[in-house]
């Protein structure tokens, strides 16, 4: 959090504020990964076995084969949802490529100097640590969610592939098993290493009291102008210009039309800016 | 009540002439692809010097092993041990990673070439249940292939083996414990059957030297950190108004 000194009156103004942090679909593809996360999670380590694999106990095997009726079907209805999972994801992704996935990955993926700055000072704090060093102002995602989105995309991609790889294993010829007995551990690493990721991003979005505004905002998809200011003091500004910007083009094309406003100018006034994915 | 069953092969090579009905039967019976076979005779050649001259064949399939390497090595637990001793494979849970057919020590497994799943002598399970021996056991015009369940006194293994040296493929290396039982001279059956060390593949080598240990420690650190973070939280406290 940035310690820049805000009088009260200034706190309570942007306090008022509201800012679009996520759009609908952007919400909706969130809550539906958690949902198939928390489907194919428990299933995909209920279906792990043998001496050679050991990670989860025998127990928690049992306890899913007699959820699902024996291993065959957790097998399946495993499958099942992560193919759902996987090609949902695929859809939103080509299908809003060009509203939300280019803005996404142009505007809130791309790590700059403030980002490396941030990660060298904020998890220090976390644990009291560097508690007098000023935070980088950060664009609409921090570095820590910049990081986390790269690990995602690449952990999201390796496990659908090769998901798919196991599920389909039977057309695979026996001479290109090994693309098989490959695709097991990748798999496992793929789930584990985003798991892992998974975990930090559920305490700080949902846990830390600071970031509670983050939380909400993927149910109601909006921020306060405070949080925006304090967190994200780029997006904050940025958004503030591209507001100005639009307000300032409707004013002119109002005048066009004849009706009085406070704004000034003429009729060339630019266009107004165009919506980025949750931008 | 009664004991336990303890299924068990009992082969005497000294009965078998390779006729190979056995694997007729038991092609017929699983409708095994072409090039693919669930069990085997084997041969050490023709011995000695013409006109003394001899043969040996070996009829072989899957042992059942007593500590079977192939359910270690299968990721799903698809290939099971069930309480009677017999070794199969749940057909809709294996995903033909091949795993269990590189750690099989006596090469008794394969992958089928129709079904893509993995493959081996079930012992013909379906006509054990029902009080038959196994299609291949059934068929044996000379009796060298047995079956049954070692724990009853009375059964033609437990009869077969009574009083004869019996010998089980294992080795110094290799010992799962097969519940194969020959009637022969080790030296001979040896030549067919011994079993192989295994050697695992390198996506098993991956598995255990990067893929769990990583997972294992990324897990364990994100975990860790966020606990002693939220700990850090429980004793700085929440202040209501400088929330953003």
């Amino acid at each position: 959090m940035s310690h820049e000194k805000l009088t009260l009156e200034e706190r309570e103004a942007l306090r008022q504020q509201t800012l679009v942090k996520h759009y609908t679909a952007n919400i909706l593809t969130h809550w539906f990964n958690v949902a198939m996360w928390l489907f194919l999670l428990p299933t995909g380590l209920g279906i792990l076995l043998g001496k050679i694999y050991p990670f989860v106990p025998e127990a928690w095997n049992n306890l899913m084969n007699q959820i699902f009726g024996g291993l065959a079907p957790l097998i399946h209805w495993h499958s099942i949802f992560g193919q759902v999972w996987f090609f949902v994801l695929i859809f939103n992704v080509l299908f809003g490529f060009r509203k939300y996935f280019i803005p996404f990955a142009a505007q809130r993926m791309f790590m700059d100097r403030d980002d490396w700055k941030w990660l060298m000072i904020r998890p220090f704090q976390m644990f009291g640590f560097k508690k007098n060093q000023e935070l980088p102002p950060q664009d609409a995602y921090n570095g820590g969610q910049k990081l986390y989105s790269y690990l995602v995309v690449v952990g999201t991609v390796g496990i659908g592939v090769t998901g798919l790889i196991l599920t389909y294993s039977e057309a695979i010829p026996t001479s290109l098993q090994w693309i098989i007995q490959w695709a097991m551990p990748l798999h496992f690493l793929a789930v584990g290493t985003t798991f892992a990721g998974v975990i930090i991003h559920v305490y700080m979005g949902a846990i830390m009291p600071e970031e509670r505004q983050a939380f909400f905002s993927m149910f109601t998809g909006k921020v306060n102008g405070l949080y925006a200011y304090l967190h994200h003091r780029k997006w904050y500004e940025r958004k503030m210009a591209e507001k100005a910007a639009w307000e300032d083009f409707y004013n002119r094309q109002l005048e066009a039309v004849g009706v009085e406003t406070p704004a000034e100018g003429g009729l060339e006034a630019p266009p107004a800016p165009e919506p980025a994915g949750g931008d | 009540m009664a004991e336990k069953k303890r299924y068990a092969f009992v082969i005497d090579p000294a009965r078998c002439i390779d006729c190979r009905a056995c694997l007729v039967a038991c092609r017929a019976e699983w409708n095994t692809p072409a090039g693919q076979t669930r069990i085997w005779v084997h041969s050490d050649g023709p011995q000695g010097v013409f006109p003394n001259l001899s043969q040996t064949f070996i009829p072989a399939q899957c042992h059942h092993c007593e500590d079977p390497w192939c359910v270690d090595a299968c990721p799903t637990g698809a290939t099971f041990k069930r309480e009677d001793g017999l070794v199969l494979i749940d057909e809709e849970a294996c995903i033909g990673c091949g795993l269990c057919v590189n750690a099989c020590p006596y090469q008794a497994r394969f992958r089928n070439t129709v079904t893509g799943k993995a493959d081996k002598c079930s012992a013909c399970f379906h006509r054990v249940e029902a009080g038959e021996m196994p299609a291949c056991v059934a068929t044996c015009i000379g009796g060298a292939r047995l079956f049954g369940d070692l724990n009853d006194p009375e059964s033609t293994v437990s009869r077969a083996i009574a009083g004869r040296a019996v010998y089980r493929p294992i080795t110094n290396e290799v010992n799962t414990q097969p519940m194969t039982l020959y009637l022969s001279s080790p030296a001979a059956a040896a030549v067919q059957v011994s079993p192989q060390p295994r050697e695992p593949v390198p996506a098993e080598t991956f598995w255990h030297t990067v893929a769990l240990p990583v997972v294992k420690a990324a897990v364990a650190l994100a975990f860790g950190g966020q606990a002693l973070a939220f700990i850090f939280q429980l004793f700085k406290g929440e202040n209501e108004y400088e929330e953003a």
